[in-house]
């Protein structure tokens, strides 16, 4: 039971991060009405991994072989993408949102991009999902430990998208600006993990060199230990890094980094002039 | 001017193309064969020449899906029940390599020795 706790709470982690920030930016926005299209994001997400995990049990040969790396490796780096895009969307926003003139706007400017927010709950959830399923799949036909087995498993996603709400909930407690910022940084970073995973993945595939472990931390924090497996999604954390994933991370950090962050490091002019803060609701 | 974009992708690809190629020529990776069975792996060490490519053919014979997955060498595949999957393994430096069966780890462990 305990094994499969943790498997589950590790995988849905990420999944439950991700949802909990789209959420709370819907709601921070006023755009509550639009929670349906991140709900519909992830129940789509949702359907594709059992989708994908009953798919995976008909494949067989070359298909079997390659095709759910090709949609792993694709998956990881359209999460990448998005992600650094609602990112780079929030900070122009976070800049701009004096008032609640402009939290009307920006509702406005949102229904354009709901879809986006649909997409960003269908990675976030479809990327590890099919794993999940199968996972939990494999434990039901088990016949000595079925019953505990499930009954962690179902705990661990239970914990993970508790572990969401908790995010939900805090991040509401934010001014809108700090949680805009806030959110960005924490994105920038599970953005950087994930783009250092995709590297990661390249490598195992074969279509990057593989390189081996610059260093290796896992005697002191495992990436299969619980806090490892935070710190993996959270920071992609990752306890044998190869020269090229952490290349991909630094040069992601740093890059995207300065599209989102690069005019806090200017001393702008802009901002001598006195700045109302955050809209109060 | 669309011409000219067209046969530099070509070359592009071309280059790209031209390292596999030969690669595959020169050497037809062995296959080596390891089973899942009672959430374990058979056999629990494989030894390979290193500095060679291969091909892991793994077969999970358990009514339960495994997941292949060795953090080392960034390596996760699913094998569903019932199921045999031809995974291409990298050339490997001498050394030991653990991989772990993802979903069943307290039993499903093995290793890689490339000398």
């Amino acid at each position: 039971m305990g094994a499969a706790f943790v498997v589950t709470l590790r995988e849905a982690f990420e999944a439950a991060l991700i949802l909990g920030i789209v959420y709370t930016y819907l709601d921070k926005i006023g755009g509550r009405a639009y929670y349906r299209y991140a709900t519909a994001g992830g129940a789509l997400g949702l359907l594709a991994s059992i989708g994908a995990g009953v798919a995976v049990s008909f494949l067989s040969g070359p298909l079997l072989d390659l095709g759910p790396d090709v949609v792993r490796t694709v998956v990881v780096f359209a999460a990448v993408v998005l992600l650094t895009w609602h990112g780079w969307w929030m900070r122009q926003h976070a800049r701009s949102i004096k008032g609640n003139v402009q939290r009307r706007i920006e509702q406005a400017r949102l229904t354009r991009r709901l879809w986006i927010i649909g997409l960003i709950g269908f990675t976030g959830v479809f990327r590890e999902g099919a794993e999940t399923i199968l996972f939990l799949w494999g434990l039901l036909t088990q016949a000595t430990s079925a019953a505990a087995g499930v009954a962690g498993g179902t705990l661990g996603v239970a914990t993970a998208a508790l572990l969401g709400w908790a995010i939900f909930h805090g991040g509401r407690r934010l001014s809108l600006r700090r949680f805009f910022t806030v959110t960005s940084a924490i994105l920038l970073f599970v953005s950087a993990g994930l783009f250092s995973t995709g590297v990661g993945q390249l490598q195992g595939l074969g279509v990057l060199p593989q390189s081996y472990a610059l260093w290796d931390t896992s005697f002191l924090l495992s990436d299969r230990s619980l806090v490892g497996a935070f710190l993996n999604g959270l920071l992609g954390y990752r306890a044998r890094p190869s020269a090229l994933e952490l290349g991909a991370y630094v040069t992601y950090v740093l890059g995207a980094g300065l599209l989102l962050f690069g005019n806090a490091l200017v001393p702008a002019r802009r901002r001598s002039g006195p700045r109302p803060d955050v809209a109060r609701p | 001017m669309a011409r000219r974009v067209g046969s530099l992708l070509i070359g592009m690809l071309a280059v790209l193309a031209l390292p596999a190629g030969v690669a595959r020529a020169a050497d037809v990776p062995r296959e080596i064969a390891l089973t899942i069975e009672k959430n374990r792996f058979q056999p629990e060490e494989i030894r390979v020449k290193a500095g060679a490519s291969f091909i892991l053919v793994i077969t999970n014979k358990d009514r339960a899906a495994e997941e292949f997955e060795s953090r080392e060498l960034r390596i996760e595949k699913v094998i569903p029940a019932g199921k045999t999957v031809r995974l291409r393994m990298p050339a490997l430096k001498p050394g030991t390599y653990p991989f772990v069966g993802e979903y069943h780890e307290a039993t499903a462990k093995g290793r890689l020795v490339a000398e």
